[in-house]
């Protein structure tokens, strides 16, 4: 039955999710056995490890694991909305103006809270932005939301160029990082983890809705979808997804792409079991990209963007390659 | 003090000939007829050395963020590091360019070369290279009698730090270079060096990489003495701020945490002499508390 | 059951005039067929029976209420589609792809029930493509796509059909027990609206008729009364030979490529 078909990846999934986070927060810069490291999170320990597992990298983990798993399930959801596998969350230019936000905040030399806030309003402000213009002459198809984003990205992309170009020298690895993606320090995952949670309880009514919409907009709603109104829920529900995972990290690439496109080459397309899978998968996968990212040059750091750029493709090429 | 003597023979022999040479940071020769009397600078640093080789009154441009000194401000821009405008440099018809390694574009500035234009190259990595390159301004500009005593004076000031702080206790240092992402300097460096002149232990000093990306990790690891930086700006004690939520760390404890003034410490010039002098003093505080 | 009706409804299609209005009622147990040349806008008029089009004028009515009036889903449970093109770019399996025509009946948290499964496996055994159901929809032929599309319906379970050449891709054998299921669709009090490109099949199977003319004409009635060669022959521009048999007429475009005929 559809139920117990669906347990038996969650849980394999949920195992990952566990393993990879053990694994992060027992490795990092500094050495801290695995037994150490168990003790530490049963109250035990050294200050020194205390204050690195428990005050560092936990709440990095926890940052990398909900920016992984908001991303690839705002990349699932772009792809049903687009009827389009090479969708990912970026691609109607939501980081673009994540990223504008963040460098002009940069840019005017503030720096923590005031730069995630900015990243924040700005991808607001594109999705309001693509909305609008897309909504514009009455009938909204997916390829012309797809047009509008696409041209929106690259406008946004016109505004990073010049603002790098302007900026003081000193300011510009700052903004290449969070270009790049990096898990910023300074980020509370717990908006990302609540936000994230509550996107797998709305799986059910939304994965088979999804489900159906996947059919083509008429099907749809020959089975009763009210697909406008759908459509704008996924709209900005992945818009909100992206935002937040945005702000936490920059923008991290390729995660929102590959992680719902090999999940849909090994379960299937059923959307209800393909959401929890991304949000699972996809915070594993940037929980030990972030761990590579951290460890492979210590005590030298790069930001998680590189890690996933480099290990993205070549897995998606390997598992294109397997599916044939 | 070899190649002050090698300077000056060189002065000797060049007088008779009216011709001023000197070999730059990249190892070309420039040769001046007579000294000069255009020049343009394309850095902030290499301003103000112009300016300490008594030359500033020949300034006819300056690159953008040059501020010190404050005759500097008034002076027309001409474009910023690697984003220069070379029409309006030529259009100056100087005699002089004086050009910065690590700021400027060897492939742009080979442009003016080509244009017969004499470009002189600085890339201080030494506390002598500074008093060097105020030396080789000041030939190049016939002011050597100026710029030759402040170089003076500047080798002397540091030589006389360096004995003073000879033997004190070493003290560990973490210099903080920016936030996002957390950067440092290595022994390399001349802020590392400076580090090291006053009697500070660099944590970070053996990193391979000048100015290495570290984690927050490796520097609790680390659990450095004293935490100093210069901060984003004026008085911007943020950074130092985020430190304290770390209780465990030494410096934190011991209330180690320092912001130097900005500029002293940042650039190579002659004002670096006040901020090795103000980096030592804070670390005998530093030390005080060990 | 509440039927499907056509209140004097001209359909809208971009930059052609209007055509006469249509005012027709498919009633409980009626197969009807629509007819007519290539381009004419069957297409169009089945999508604004489903309510998926707006009509330029006139209304499309389900029992006494317009469409327009009815909730989305409420008209899902009556009225099941049969689109000519599919779009499989997130290809399921056969077995789920017949289980989507339950959504209808599912409330929004409510899992597919034992009973579901069992409607749509039964209608996949009814289409003869119950063998193929753990198979991903993107591998199947032609033929096979088209079953299952129509087993998708058949789980719904609507009153009233609506299909568009359904008998594409299908070979001679299947052809005739999917016009044979709609039949016995409708003999249980379903009502069938069709479009079809074969005259012969509509004349066999359809017993009400609705002929689309090029130039924005229409008439519509049993069978019997609009079959007639005059009226067909203006509907194709082709002149029809006609013979009779077993009681249903069969119908042969005239100018074969035998020299020796008139």
């Amino acid at each position: 039955m559809h139920g117990y078909s669906f347990l038996r990846p969650l849980i394999v999934l949920v195992l990952a999710a566990a393993l990879s986070m053990v694994i992060s927060v027992s490795i990092g810069s500094s050495a801290v056995a695995l037994n150490e490291t168990l003790s530490v999170l049963f109250g035990g320990g050294t200050e020194l490890q205390q204050t690195l597992i428990l005050d560092l990298r936990l709440p990095r983990t926890f940052t990398a694991f909900a920016t992984g798993g908001l991303l690839a399930v705002a990349g699932a959801l772009m792809q049903v909305l687009l009827r389009n596998p090479l969708a990912d969350p970026y691609v109607l230019g939501l980081s673009g103006g994540a990223a504008v936000g963040a460098l002009l905040a940069m840019m005017a030399g503030v720096a923590g809270v005031v730069v995630s806030g900015s990243a924040f309003a700005g991808a607001l402000l594109s999705t309001f932005l693509v909305f609008g213009l897309a909504h514009g002459t009455g009938s909204w198809t997916p390829s012309r939301l797809l047009l509008t984003g696409v041209v929106v990205a690259a406008g946004w992309g016109a505004l990073i160029a010049l603002i790098l170009a302007m900026s003081p020298a000193r300011q510009l690895p700052g903004m290449l990082y969070w270009l790049m993606g990096d898990i910023s320090p300074a980020a509370n995952p717990l908006p990302g983890l609540i936000l994230l949670a509550l996107v797998c309880l709305l799986v059910f009514p939304l994965g088979r809705s999804l489900n159906v919409l996947a059919r083509g907009s008429m099907q749809a709603s020959a089975l009763g979808v009210s697909v406008r109104p759908l459509e704008w829920v996924i709209y900005i529900l992945a818009s909100l997804l992206t935002a937040t995972a945005v702000t936490m990290a920059g923008s991290v690439g390729f995660v929102g792409l590959v992680v719902p496109h090999m999940l849909r080459l090994v379960l299937g397309n059923d959307q209800r079991l393909i959401l929890p899978a991304c949000a699972l998968a996809g915070g594993t996968l940037l929980v030990l990209a972030d761990t590579l990212a951290r460890i492979v040059i210590a005590p030298e750091q790069l930001p998680v963007g590189v890690i996933t750029a480099l290990l993205g493709v070549p897995t998606f090429l390997y598992l294109l390659h397997r599916s044939r | 003090m070899a190649y002050r003597f090698l300077l000056l023979f060189f002065l000797w022999i060049s007088s008779a000939s009216a011709e001023l040479c000197s070999v730059d940071a990249i190892g070309r020769e420039i040769c001046l007829a007579s000294p000069a009397e255009r020049i343009v600078s394309l850095s902030p640093g290499a301003t103000e050395l112009v300016f300490s080789a008594g030359a500033g009154d020949r300034l006819l441009a300056v690159s953008a963020w040059s501020d010190y000194p404050e005759q500097a401000r008034e002076l027309p821009r001409v474009g910023d590091s690697n984003r220069l405008d070379l029409e309006a440099i030529v259009a100056l018809k100087p005699d002089l360019v004086v050009a910065w390694v690590d700021g400027n574009s060897r492939a742009q500035l080979d442009r003016l070369s080509d244009l017969g234009i004499n470009v002189f190259w600085l890339s201080p990595r030494e506390f002598q290279d500074i008093a060097n390159a105020v030396e080789t301004l000041a030939l190049l500009s016939g002011q050597q009698e100026t710029g030759t005593a402040r170089a003076a004076r500047f080798t002397d000031g540091i030589a006389t730090l360096k004995a003073e702080y000879r033997g004190a206790q070493p003290v560990r240092v973490f210099y903080q270079i920016w936030d996002q992402p957390l950067m440092t300097v290595n022994r390399e460096e001349l802020i590392g060096k400076a580090i090291e002149l006053c009697g500070g232990v660099n944590v970070f000093g053996e990193q391979p990489r000048l100015v290495p990306r570290v984690s927050k990790e490796a520097v609790l690891e680390a659990n450095p003495d004293a935490i100093v930086t210069s901060g984003r700006g004026e008085s911007d004690r943020e950074w130092l701020e985020h430190w304290k939520q770390f209780p465990g760390l030494k410096a934190v404890n011991l209330g180690n945490l320092f912001l130097e003034p900005p500029d002293l410490l940042a650039r190579p010039t002659l004002r670096m002499l006040e901020g090795v002098r103000h980096l030592c003093q804070t670390l005998e505080q530093a030390r005080a508390r060990l | 059951m509440n039927p499907l009706q056509a209140r004097q409804l001209v359909i809208d299609i971009p930059g052609r005039t209007s055509g006469q209005p249509l005012d027709f009622t498919v009633e409980p147990g009626q197969v009807w067929g629509v007819l007519g040349p290539n381009g004419v806008g069957k297409t169009t008029l089945l999508h604004t029976l489903a309510g998926l089009r707006a009509p330029r004028n006139g209304a499309v009515q389900l029992g006494e209420r317009s469409l327009t009036d009815w909730k989305r889903r409420r008209i899902s449970q009556q009225l099941g589609v049969v689109f000519q093109d599919r779009q499989d770019g997130f290809p399921a399996t056969v077995l789920e792809t017949a289980l989507i025509g339950r959504h209808p009946w599912l409330s929004p948290w409510q899992m597919e029930t034992v009973e579901d499964q069992r409607m749509a496996l039964e209608a996949l055994q009814a289409l003869d493509v119950a063998h193929l159901q753990n198979r991903l929809v993107n591998t199947l032929s032609g033929g096979e796509r088209q079953r299952v599309a129509i087993a998708t319906v058949l789980a719904q379970a609507p009153d009233t059909w609506l299909l568009d050449e359904p008998t594409n891709h299908l070979d001679l054998h299947h052809q005739v027990s999917v016009l044979g299921l709609l039949k016995a669709q409708a003999a249980q009090g379903c009502s069938v609206f069709m479009c079809l490109h074969d005259l012969n099949l509509a004349a066999r199977w359809c017993d009400h008729i609705l002929l689309l003319f090029p130039d924005g004409d229409a008439c519509w009635g049993p069978s019997q009364q609009m079959l007639v060669p005059a009226a067909l022959e203006r509907l194709y521009g082709q002149k029809l030979m006609t013979a009779e048999i077993d009681g249903a007429p069969v119908f042969v475009p005239a100018g074969s490529s035998d020299p020796q005929s008139s």
